[in-house]
């Protein structure tokens, strides 16, 4: 059961952080085609960005790592 | 000379992929039916690995203990090896921990292999930022060009945090004052990711208590250089109803203690998936020699090799992003907390007023 979850879970927080990930892509890349002369202020806060999304994705694969090590 | 560099690299790479790096055999011998031990090549160790022809590919380090035997008196005992340490007879072998035969362990101060490529990390970080002292010193950058590559690559970098990563984030007047700490928390974080890249060697930071020290250093230093208005934001936040203001409180505190936290997990996390995925792409080479035979595993090493080949890459940018994230996020938490909201206040008072 508890590996069922891990996998399940490990799916989910893949999902979720790709859709967070992709948003903020597409927004970044938007920005930058409109104003091509901002693209460094604009790369720094996708990076910021990104790496938040991504914190909150490594909570969630790290108890799946919990999970599993202990199914 | 650069190239001859490059070939004696890509030789000494090639070389040593030929020597098993896995060590499947030593560590196949517990009860695990795998193959492979993936857990186990990560984790930490009591002895530093090195070329299989010194010393068997272990050199064993030091344990020293701080523990109390069953009539409470408290010792500090000290030994070349864990070997040496069981031999002793204080000790015993407990499903590979090292537990008196008698007592508990208070404080276990051994020196491990993560802490060795720690001590490597920060000391290439002395000696690379003492070298281009001394040549500031003498002059050389400040009242002509710097010279050599070495310096260069240092004012490259230094450069990059003051100008890209300091000053954007942290309040102008005191941006200067933490480019100090950013510069060697990025060196240090740079140095420790890539080590993890060599043959043999340990990754650093792909453990938890080498990250959340590292955060830890980021937490107090936010602290302690918070403002007024940082602490008015933690516990009185402006702005908001009375009843909100007792309801923020609690929320604020546990957003002080997140940020260090997930600072110390993502880095942690991401030098750790980096590690267990290129083992686990080249312990299909095992599995399947185990499952189907010599000719599959010959098979899928080809598969396995240029996919770690093109993971090692990948690796080797994911290490300088997560320096560079870790550095930019402490930035970022130094720059909340020092920061002063005397235009916000203003805008804020301008606004009830009319």
């Amino acid at each position: 059961m508890g590996l069922l979850a891990a996998g399940i879970g490990a799916g989910i927080v893949a999902i979720g952080a790709g859709i967070g990930i992709g948003m903020i892509g597409k927004a970044a890349t938007e920005s930058i085609a409109r104003q091509p002369e901002a693209s460094g202020d604009i790369r720094g806060a996708m990076i910021l960005t990104a790496a938040f999304i991504e914190g909150v994705a490594l909570f969630g694969a790290i108890i799946c790592i919990i999970l599993a090590l202990q199914g | 000379m650069i190239q001859t560099f490059r070939r004696l690299f890509l030789t000494i790479l090639f070389l040593s992929a030929g020597t098993p790096n896995l060590f499947a055999a030593d560590d196949a011998e517990t009860e695990s039916e795998s193959p492979i031990d993936i857990m186990g090549t990560v984790a930490d160790h009591d002895y530093f690995k090195v070329p299989q022809f010194i010393n068997g590919g272990k050199i064993y380090l030091p344990r020293i203990i701080y523990w109390a035997d069953e009539e409470g008196n408290a010792q500090l005992s000290t030994f070349s090896s864990t070997k040496k340490a069981i031999d002793s007879g204080f000790f015993e072998d407990v499903d590979h921990a090292l537990v008196p035969t008698n007592g508990v362990i208070k404080v276990d101060l051994s020196i491990t292999s993560h802490l060795i490529y720690f001590w490597f990390g920060l000391g290439a970080v002395a000696l690379f930022t003492m070298f281009a002292g001394g040549r500031y010193k003498k002059g050389v950058g400040k009242d002509v060009e710097p010279k050599g590559a070495l310096q260069n690559l240092f004012e490259v970098f230094f450069i990059f945090i003051r100008d890209d990563v300091a000053r954007p984030n942290i309040d102008d007047k005191k941006a200067d004052k933490y480019v100090p700490y950013l510069f060697t928390i990025f060196m240090a974080l740079a140095f420790m990711n890539t080590f993890g890249l060599l043959p043999w060697a340990a990754t650093a930071t792909a453990d938890i208590t080498v990250t959340a020290v590292l955060a830890l250093f980021t937490f107090v230093i936010t602290q302690f250089s918070g403002t007024k208005d940082h602490w008015a934001h933690v516990f009185w936040f402006p702005g908001v109803p009375l009843g909100v203001k007792f309801l923020m409180i609690p929320v604020e505190l546990i957003g002080l203690l997140t940020k260090p936290f997930a600072l110390a997990i993502r880095l942690f996390a991401n030098m750790m998936s980096g590690k267990i995925m290129i083992i686990a792409i080249l312990g299909l080479i095992f599995i399947f020699n185990d499952m189907y035979g010599t000719a599959a595993a010959y098979g899928v090493s080809v598969f396995s090799v240029s996919m770690t080949a093109v993971l090692y890459i990948l690796k080797l940018f994911v290490s300088l992003l997560q320096a560079y994230i870790f550095t930019l996020l402490s930035a970022v938490f130094i720059g909340m907390a020092a920061e002063s909201h005397d235009h916000d206040e203003e805008h804020y008072h301008a606004e009830h007023a009319a």
